[in-house]
């Protein structure tokens, strides 16, 4: 990269060879800078000096951005160091490139002390090799953390050890949001049975509920992922009349849902509501936005794949489109009563990278500000934000939102990337009846959630093969829903999938089950 | 680089270069005297010379990852050996010969139908007489460039769906049927020409347009002279101008023949239209970025490039055959 | 002058008009039909929320509003990210054409020795790459990581563009260059006193083609700048639009997190004008070519 100084120039032309010199000289420049640049992940920096009390400890994180960027050394963040007596360096992430940008992150070994990762192979694999620290030893000297149900824990394992700390969610959080007022003005009780839920959509769009006098609305919509992701609508309603969640586990035998009655029996009854017209046609290209859209247009009574919390936004939101809407929410529930697929109970988790982190001192350091982010001040201002600037205190014990847009824009970027549950040392909201009722019920419904025992057994033929054999059962259950195929057409599918490594997952998570002490 | 050049340059289309029978110190001599002669010509060469070595052909080592079990945390030194592990599981996968027929398909769809619209579309502006016309049109057909397939695909959506889109409202009206466009798989890749075509037929025209503005407009004159009318000047003067262009962007999309336009195939994708619509790049996706399987993307991915590269040097080769400059 | 009105003259039969008159008839209808989905994005974002909420092809706003562009401009952040934008594009650009234009000059002389396996080194490129992660390295040993020049150094030169460039360099006549040549121009005088400004057209192209590049890229932002300040607009872009899009239900996203639609089209429109200002800037370049002929005269 060096630039040749060149030999002596006919003068015409010089000013041109100028140009082209500085051109490379940009080049040499450039690559000249290699200190200036700032890296996120620099590695160790505090190992021995920082560890003292009195100076603030320099903590790097990457989290995964969402919705807005927080501006650098705002109230909130200055909040958090002051709190925990750190400096922190935050860095982003887009979801646009997350994945690949931590594969980067991890090859050139550019990592922070806090790596927010997804549950992911390539993140399984690094921590199968030592990449990050192994918190389990660590986690009962952190009084908040080790306060947190199990599961949460339980839920992120890898080869039954822990190596980070999740970002919790409720795991009992699938809930049923639904026009209440279409309900009562067609005297309907919430579905329980297969039939219940035929009679109910054909009811809806039957009858015109909007009232608009066109045959345009639906019980309820499907969409283009009906049936993937951690919200999946057939699992749900499967789970509710007495099925399992993803895979049925049985003295150490495996099965997967769709070997079993109560998921045929959805399918079932999707088939038939498709050729009763009784659901959308488009559905298998149908996305999911033009979903919220038609539902602002009042046009769908229930929906079925979202949280429980859902219900508060969907009300303010039907305000302004159609007042008359009325929501409410119940859990999915069968002749039996209350019976929910239980959710993974976070988005992601917090890893602490070995490289960063040089020695167990620093590890509990950093184990320390974790634990403080649960304290009350800092879960308060994880959730509700700063006193007087987003939210107020009434009623001397309860919170309220002054400025929720803002609170959006400036807080909830930390919400979502930091440690928090609603319920646990924050003071209660003061809010409309029905949000406390959806924060409540994502909260208390834990208790009528079917784990998926499968969730975080070892199977290298899924880790391999895990997506594209989902998808031969995802396409094989709408095509069946659409009628393209008949019972034999579906068995047929299902028989593909096993050769196609199905039969091998059912053995792996059966051993690994056992391994693992099933 | 040098070594390289030499070599090579003794079989240079130079007439003198090639002669058989001169003496080697001669013929160094005589590399020597050109390299003087035409230094500014070599110094100009070298930033992008340098540029292509650092940026592209240092990093060219990471191909060996098709032929590892790489992982990100082992770099591409430590990850182990796999020989032809993933290329053998590549051909002998069950979906191997559907995923190559569709993607196929679709690249010779966008060969035929998609190639030569903007070149069409590029001569009639070019006959447009009325420049604030010709200059509206322009810039409003390469607009829909800058939309991202998202958005694209959800506007097709809007427009063509069974539930209350407005072409199957017509269609409804007029015959009693609704078409759903979306779903039928013999739609398939009518829907994604069309939208490729909406989307970028506009902003291929940019580069002809350029090519055309480089026509002689004497050479016109002289044809209105001789009687010829507006047709046989387009081709007979306006074509063969543009006519290396045309070759030189043949030959180059021949390189990514089996690139299918990943996001825009994606989005486009449902359980009854996988048959056919599934493709090199989407399977790729589904295997290499969802599972981390990178050693088995960069595989598929060599192979893409494998063939590109055959069918670009199979159309050099040919075009200089008809008398034509190619690329090199 | 006296071409133009001769054109004219001649070209006003009966036969030349019903061609003219086609032309432009089909001309119009293609240039509505393309700009019929930017009109329905730019009038959504023109929407009241509770309007665009329910959907349907909109093309005029029942309901005007400015909240969406009263949200974006309520804070800094896109503001900035276009000033990024456009800052990347001009400069990155700049370099672009510089040294590429220095590159094909050279490799459009058929008699220079080394050019055919420069040229075929060049096509490599373009199919084969080393792939993310060790160009990240190069980029990173260079010390360009988190600073704006990872945005344009790494793609300082497109393969493409250069081998089409090179092509259009080719066309011009021999003779011009010979004669600036014995007035004692070198090859580089050569280059930017008679080659580039006779191909106006192919630069303003290709410099439309680069800055077009510079301002949609995304994904090496995401991956060389870790500081969310120097982001370009196209990585928010991604972030409201795309990411609202394809969301399926299983991202964990609170509902909330979604932007209306109204703010996403707001943010397509925003991100998107300063760009499509570009070529009608461009389009007196393309006249200029046509003086070609008559230089060459």
């Amino acid at each position: 990269m060096t630039s040749k100084p060149i030999q002596p120039l006919a003068s015409s032309s010089k000013r041109w060879v100028n140009l082209i010199c500085s051109g490379v000289l940009t080049l040499g420049l450039a690559a000249g800078c290699a200190g200036t640049g700032e890296k996120a992940g620099s590695s160790g920096e505090n190992s021995g000096e920082n560890a003292g009390a009195g100076k603030p400890y320099k903590l790097s994180i990457a989290l995964r951005q969402v919705g807005d960027i927080p501006a650098k050394g705002n109230e909130v963040e200055q909040a958090i160091e002051k709190y925990t007596n750190t400096e922190l360096a935050i860095q982003w992430i887009p979801q646009a490139a997350f994945d690949d940008k931590i594969n980067v992150m991890i090859a050139s070994n550019e990592l922070p002390q806090i790596l927010k990762v997804n549950y992911v192979p390539n993140v399984m694999n690094a921590a199968r090799n030592g990449l990050f620290w192994e918190l389990g030893p660590y986690l009962k000297d952190y009084p908040n953390l080790a306060a947190q149900d199990q599961r949460y824990y339980d839920n992120i394992k890898i080869d039954g050890k822990l190596f980070g700390i999740p970002n919790y969610r409720d795991i009992g959080r699938a809930a049923v949001v639904y026009r209440k007022d279409w309900f009562d003005k067609a005297g309907l009780t919430l579905p329980a049975t297969m039939d219940d839920w035929y009679n109910v959509m054909k009811a809806f769009s039957e009858s015109d509920p909007d009232g608009n006098g066109k045959q345009d609305s639906y019980g309820t919509m499907l969409f283009k992922n009906y049936n993937a992701g951690t919200q999946p609508v057939i699992t749900r309603l499967a789970v509710s009349i007495g099925g399992v969640n993803r895979w049925g586990e049985d003295n150490g035998k495996f099965t997967p849902e769709f070997k079993t009655q109560p998921y045929m029996d959805v399918l079932k009854l999707f088939r038939r509501l498709y050729a009763d017209k009784l659901i959308n046609q488009d559905f298998a290209v149908y996305d999911v936005t033009e979903l919220d859209k038609a539902m602002y247009d009042g046009r769908v009574g229930m929906r079925l794949n979202v949280s429980a919390q859902n219900v508060q936004s969907y009300s303010v939101a039907m305000k302004d489109t159609i007042p008359a809407a009325e929501w409410d929410i119940a859990p999915f529930a069968g002749p039996d009563g209350p019976r929910i697929a239980g959710e993974p109970g976070n988005f992601g988790f917090l890893a602490i990278p070995k490289s960063a982190v040089k020695d167990e001192a620093e590890l509990k350091r950093v184990l320390a500000f974790l634990d403080k982010l649960m304290d009350e001040p800092m879960s308060t201002l994880q959730m509700r934000g700063i006193e007087g600037k987003h939210y107020e205190v009434v009623d001397g014990t309860k919170t309220k939102f002054t400025d929720f847009a803002l609170f959006q824009r400036e807080v909830k970027p930390y919400r979502d990337g930091l440690l928090n549950i609603e319920g646990y040392n924050v003071p209660e909201i003061d809010d409309t009846p029905i949000a406390l009722k959806g924060t409540k019920m994502a909260r208390d419904n834990v208790q009528y959630a079917v784990p998926n025992p499968a969730l975080t057994l070892n199977s290298p033929t899924y880790n391999e093969r895990g997506v594209e054999l989902d998808l031969i059962i995802r396409d094989a259950e709408t095509k069946y829903i659409m009628g393209q195929i008949d019972d034999a057409g579906f068995q047929a599918e299902v028989d593909k999938w096993a050769k196609a490594g199905g039969d091998a997952v059912v053995k792996e998570y059966e051993s690994s089950f056992v391994e693992l002490g099933g | 680089m040098n070594a390289q050049i030499r070599t090579t340059g003794s079989s240079s289309s130079r007439p003198g270069g090639s002669t058989l029978g001169k003496e080697r110190v001669s013929r160094r001599s005589e590399w020597l005297r050109e390299l003087i002669k035409d230094k500014w010509m070599y110094a100009m060469l070298l930033p992008g010379v340098f540029f292509f070595i650092i940026f592209k052909y240092v990093p060219m080592y990471g191909v060996i990852i098709a032929f590892q079990d790489y992982q990100p945390f082992q770099g591409v030194l430590g990850s182990s050996w796999a020989g032809l592990k993933h290329f053998e599981r590549f051909f002998s996968e069950p979906q191997f010969w559907q995923l190559f027929r569709n993607t196929l398909l679709l690249a010779i769809y966008n060969i035929v139908f998609f190639f030569p619209l903007p070149i069409v579309l590029a001569l009639m502006l070019n006959e447009v007489r009325v420049e604030r016309f010709k200059r509206f049109v322009q810039t409003m057909i390469y607009i829909p460039h800058f939309v991202s397939w998202v958005v694209v695909v959800g506007v097709f959506y809007i427009i063509l769906t069974t539930e209350g889109g407005i072409i199957n409202e017509m269609l409804f009206a007029l015959t009693g049927h609704k078409i759903a466009f979306l779903l039928e798989p013999s739609w398939f890749r009518t829907i994604i020409m069309s939208q490729s075509i909406w989307k970028e037929v506009g902003w291929g025209t940019i580069i002809f347009l350029a090519a055309l503005s480089g026509v002689d407009v004497q050479l016109y004159e002289a044809a209105r002279m001789d009687g010829a009318n507006r047709l046989r000047q387009l081709w007979h003067i306006t074509l063969p101008a543009i006519r290396s262009t045309i070759v030189i962007l043949l030959i180059l999309r021949l390189g990514t023949f089996l690139d299918s336009g990943f996001e825009h195939i994606f989005l486009m994708l449902a359980p009854t239209n996988r048959d056919v619509g599934e493709v090199f790049d989407t399977y790729v996706y589904v295997k290499g970025l969802t599972q981390a399987q990178y050693s088995y993307s960069a595989a598929v991915g060599l192979f893409k490039s494998f063939i590109g590269l055959i069918l670009v040097l199979g159309a050099n080769w040919m075009a200089k055959k008809f008398g034509q400059e190619g690329v090199y | 002058m006296s071409q133009d009105q001769s054109y004219v003259r001649v070209d006003n039969t009966l036969g030349n008009k019903l061609f003219d008159g086609a032309n432009i008839i089909v001309l119009t209808i293609i240039a509505l039909v393309t700009v019929l989905p930017f009109i329905y994005i730019l009038a959504v974002s023109f929407t009241s929320p509770e309007e665009a909420a329910k959907g349907g092809f909109i093309l005029f706003p029942k309901s005007f509003s400015l909240s969406a562009y009263q949200y974006i401009f309520s804070t800094d952040t896109l503001m900035r990210s276009l000033l990024v934008s456009i800052y990347v594009t001009t400069l990155g650009t700049a370099i672009n054409l510089l040294l590429t234009c220095l590159m094909a000059y050279p490799l459009a002389k058929q008699t220079l020795r080394g050019r055919q396996p420069i040229l075929m080194a060049v096509l490599f490129t373009m199919l084969f790459s080393g792939g993310l992660i060790p160009t990240y390295f190069v980029v990173s040993g260079m010390g360009l990581t988190n600073t704006l020049w990872s945005l344009m150094i790494p793609n300082a030169i497109s393969a493409f563009n250069l081998i089409v460039l090179k092509n259009f360099f080719q066309q011009i006549p021999d003779g011009l260059e010979d004669s600036a040549r014995i007035d004692g121009c070198t090859d580089v005088g050569v280059l930017f006193r008679i080659v580039i400004p006779l191909s106006m057209p192919a630069i303003a192209t290709f410099g439309m083609f680069y800055a077009v590049s510079h301002w949609n890229q995304f994904f090496s932002a995401i991956i060389y700048i870790n500081d969310s300040d120097k982001w370009p607009v196209q990585v928010l872009l991604r972030e409201i639009v795309i990411l609202a899009q394809s969301r399926i239900g299983d991202t964990g996203f609170d509902e909330t997190a979604i932007q209306p639609q109204t703010i996403r089209m707001a943010v397509i429109v925003f991100a998107t004008i300063p760009i499509l200002l570009v070529y009608p800037f461009l389009q007196k370049h393309f006249a200029k070519g046509v003086m070609l002929g008559s230089v060459k005269g």
